[in-house]
């Protein structure tokens, strides 16, 4: 097979191709230089809101800014950026993203080797924690069910859905079933509001008592970018744990999230949820 | 993720290669505008510390697409520099060295940007999400962190540790 085949889907990494592409690379890579510039330059803003602390960190405006000026957003309605910004640049950013994460993946392992000892010790509870994936099912499907969500419940509430679990449910049921939207549901959730959500939600956690090494665990869901807002802003918030500490703590959970994130849906999260639906639905169900 | 089209590997590697100079290119800006703090360094004194992560970032994503573990690439970067960042590795010191010129904080700011630019593939289907949907997902982010949280505090504080 030839790797020029017209076939976006079948390849996620043909966009990357440089060869007679070079204006759209261009664009792409400008815009992205821009939107680093202009976050980098506003900088670390941080200020007490009640119990928390709101940390905004400039990876967070880089992709509030991101989403903003894309084709689909402000480029809808304003021409010149649809044509500087196009549906091209979007799609070179999807694989480029994996490509991105490379520095920082480094960056974890150096911050992850000097702490090696620590995690060991801490070994029980990173391999319990995972377990706290749980913790959705047990809150979201009631509330899933009192919204008058039917079987939606079961994709949209099993877990907090990156790729594995769009993998197990699309699989199970297939994408157009109430299940398959479902998980469809909470996956584009995740995917447009998880680094902000959890880039605030790092700055507030520690106001509830819990300790900064469980609220960094906890941060490893299977989603880089998600880990790394939410541990980041964490690590600003907290000085009683030193920085590192936090961000190796995060990061290893998240990697073990992302080798047993998989069989957690299919062997545990699965189960539970579809038993619960039959004992809940009928109790906390309603009309819709 | 075995794909019949994918493109051949060495031209696959090449490419990779262009972007991830993009990257580290990005990354020395982001560096060098942000705040003074810890070892980060000036966007010269930095190229060394980005040549290895480039190196490095083109091996893993070589490893993610060769080994069918269905591990990201992302994984095999963090666990190569873990393993060169050992005490007992015979490169510890000069790997550590240059590389902790590079913000960790830096490196996050492209991705985002990248990020943001391709969600713009999706927001059009986010029309499809109804509104009770998001609500469900809102809750399950707060159920996931909590849920993991309470375990990893219970665990941790029964060991002694925190």
């Amino acid at each position: 097979m030839t790797d020029d085949a017209d076939e976006p889907a079948s390849d996620r990494w043909a966009p990357i191709r440089t060869a007679g592409r070079w204006g759209v690379h261009a664009r792409t890579h400008l815009t992205v230089l821009a939107i680093v510039v202009v976050a980098e330059l506003i900088g670390e803003i941080s200020f007490p809101v009640g119990p928390g602390q709101v940390v905004l960190l400039p990876m967070l405006y880089a992709v509030v800014i991101g989403i903003l000026v894309t084709y689909n957003v402000l480029g809808r309605y304003v021409d010149p950026l649809r044509k500087i910004v196009s549906k091209d640049v979007s799609r070179v950013s999807s694989p480029l993203l994996i490509i991105a994460l490379m520095p920082l993946g480094v960056k974890y392992g150096t911050l992850v080797a000097p702490a090696f000892n620590q995690l060991v010790e801490a070994g029980p509870a990173f391999v319990l924690q995972e377990f706290g994936n749980l913790g959705t099912i047990l809150l979201a499907l009631p509330l899933a069910l009192a919204l008058g969500l039917k079987r939606e419940a079961i994709g949209s509430a099993v877990s907090i859905a990156r790729e594995p679990t769009l993998g197990v449910i699309t699989d199970k049921y297939g994408i157009d079933s109430p299940e398959g939207r479902g998980v469809l549901g909470t996956y584009l959730t995740g995917t447009v509001l998880g680094t902000v959500f959890f880039g605030l939600l790092g700055g507030f956690a520690p106001a509830t008592g819990i300790h900064p090494l469980a609220l960094s665990m906890a941060c490893g869901m299977g989603s880089a970018s998600m880990m790394t807002a939410c541990s980041a802003s964490l690590a600003q918030t907290v000085s009683s744990v030193p920085e590192d500490q936090i961000l190796s703590f995060a990061a290893t959970s998240n990697l073990l999230t992302g080798i047993t994130g998989l069989y957690m849906v299919l062997l545990v999260g699965l189960p539970v949820i579809t038993r619960l639906y039959r004992v809940l639905e009928p109790v906390v169900g309603r009309d819709a | 993720m075995s794909d019949t089209t994918q493109m051949e590997t060495g031209r696959f590697a090449l490419n990779s290669l262009k972007m991830l100079l993009v990257v580290g290119i990005l990354t020395l800006v982001a560096n060098s505008i942000g705040p003074e703090t810890g070892f980060r360094a000036g966007f010269v004194e930095s190229i060394p510390g980005m040549g290895l992560i480039v190196l490095i970032g083109l091996v893993a994503l070589l490893l993610g697409r060769a080994i069918p573990l269905d591990l990201p690439a992302f994984a095999y970067a963090m666990i190569i520099a873990f393993a060169l960042a050992l005490p007992f590795s015979p490169v510890q010191g000069p790997f550590l060295g240059y590389v902790e010129r590079v913000d960790f904080l830096a490196t996050t700011t492209p991705i985002l940007a990248y990020a943001g630019l391709s969600i713009g593939l999706q927001t059009g289907r986010m029309k499809e999400v109804s509104w009770k949907l998001v609500v469900v997902a809102v809750f399950v982010f707060f159920g996931t962190y909590f849920g993991s949280a309470l375990i990893a505090q219970a665990v941790l504080s029964a060991q002694g540790l925190i």
